[in-house]
């Protein structure tokens, strides 16, 4: 995680944030299928990293180094998994801005994230959403 | 392609309880700790009224239906896009449900093109959206209990329109 971070009004399009790394340890991925309750049957599956896991850890990493004012909204969002990662495998997590609108009182920061693996192979790109109050 | 999967197949829906425990457990495993999640009183103050879970979380519950309908195959060849409708709230039961729109050929790969909805027990949606689903043929419904693999991938859509 970044110490250093942006904030929103500092934000153009096409800038980068740092890239982030994340090891997606089995103690990490034991607290994210109990944070969303996943079943039992889902946990049959449990050699490999939940794709929207590895989504939310992106968006982490891009938060991590964005000052957004309390009550920023996700708005909407696009996911494409390319890859399975198996539990153990370390994620770069690339993200930047594709868009930013002002219209009247709604501000809207559309982001693009791009997650590779140790092989630099695509495992998963998005595109988010973030709605800010002014 | 499995004979189950075809156009106007309902997705068996997924039913979760939203809780502040489980928001607050989110927030601890995704890092993200906006006050709108997780602090009751500065959300409380705010035009949505209270604390609301995480995008993310409720979408999650999408992508474990799908999990549970395509194993692998959404996994590792899935598109999703979705609008964040209206916020979860503590409390909310929230249903995912999900119909095969289409089956789609694409250079000899079968899709499956799903409309995907969550609802809470007021019936008001919560997200709305599409997810493609790349039908590989060597890994079709991978699901862990073969039993229900075979037996409950798929139900005869109902005809809601």
């Amino acid at each position: 995680m970044q110490d250093k971070t942006i904030s929103y009004e500092e934000l153009v399009p096409g800038y980068e944030f740092p890239p982030a790394s994340y090891e997606l340890s089995d103690s990490l991925i034991s607290k994210y299928l109990k944070a969303v309750d996943s079943s039992e049957e889902i946990k049959g599956f449990g050699e490999f990293v939940p794709p929207l896991a590895i989504a939310a850890y992106a968006l982490a990493a891009t938060a991590g180094s964005l000052s957004l004012p309390p009550g920023a909204i996700h708005a909407s969002q696009e996911l494409e998994f390319f890859k399975l990662l198996p539990i153990g495998a370390t994620i770069d997590c690339h993200a930047k801005v594709a868009r930013k609108l002002t219209r009247g009182k709604l501000c809207m920061l559309i982001l693009e994230l791009n997650v590779f693996d140790q092989s630099k192979e695509r495992v998963q790109s998005g595109k988010a959403t973030i709605l800010l109050p002014t | 392609m499995p004979a189950e999967i075809g156009k106007g197949k309902t997705i068996p829906p997924v039913v979760k309880h939203i809780t502040q425990e489980k928001i607050n457990l989110y927030a601890e495993a995704s890092g993200d700790f906006n006050p709108i999640h997780v602090n009751e009183s500065f959300a409380a103050q705010t035009a949505l009224g209270g604390t609301i879970a995480h995008g993310m979380l409720i979408l999650a519950y999408v992508s474990e239906q799908l999990t549970l309908a395509f194993g692998q195959s959404w996994l590792s060849g899935g598109r999703l896009s979705v609008r964040f409708k209206a916020p979860a709230r503590p409390g909310d039961i929230v249903t995912v449900t999900g119909k095969i729109d289409s089956i789609e050929e694409r250079n000899s790969i079968s899709y499956a093109n799903c409309r995907l909805e969550c609802r809470n027990q007021k019936n008001e949606a919560i997200i709305t959206g599409e997810a493609a689903v790349k039908l590989a043929g060597d890994i079709p419904f991978c699901h862990p209990d073969p039993e229900r693999s075979e037996g409950e991938g798929f139900r005869e859509g109902r005809d809601s329109s």
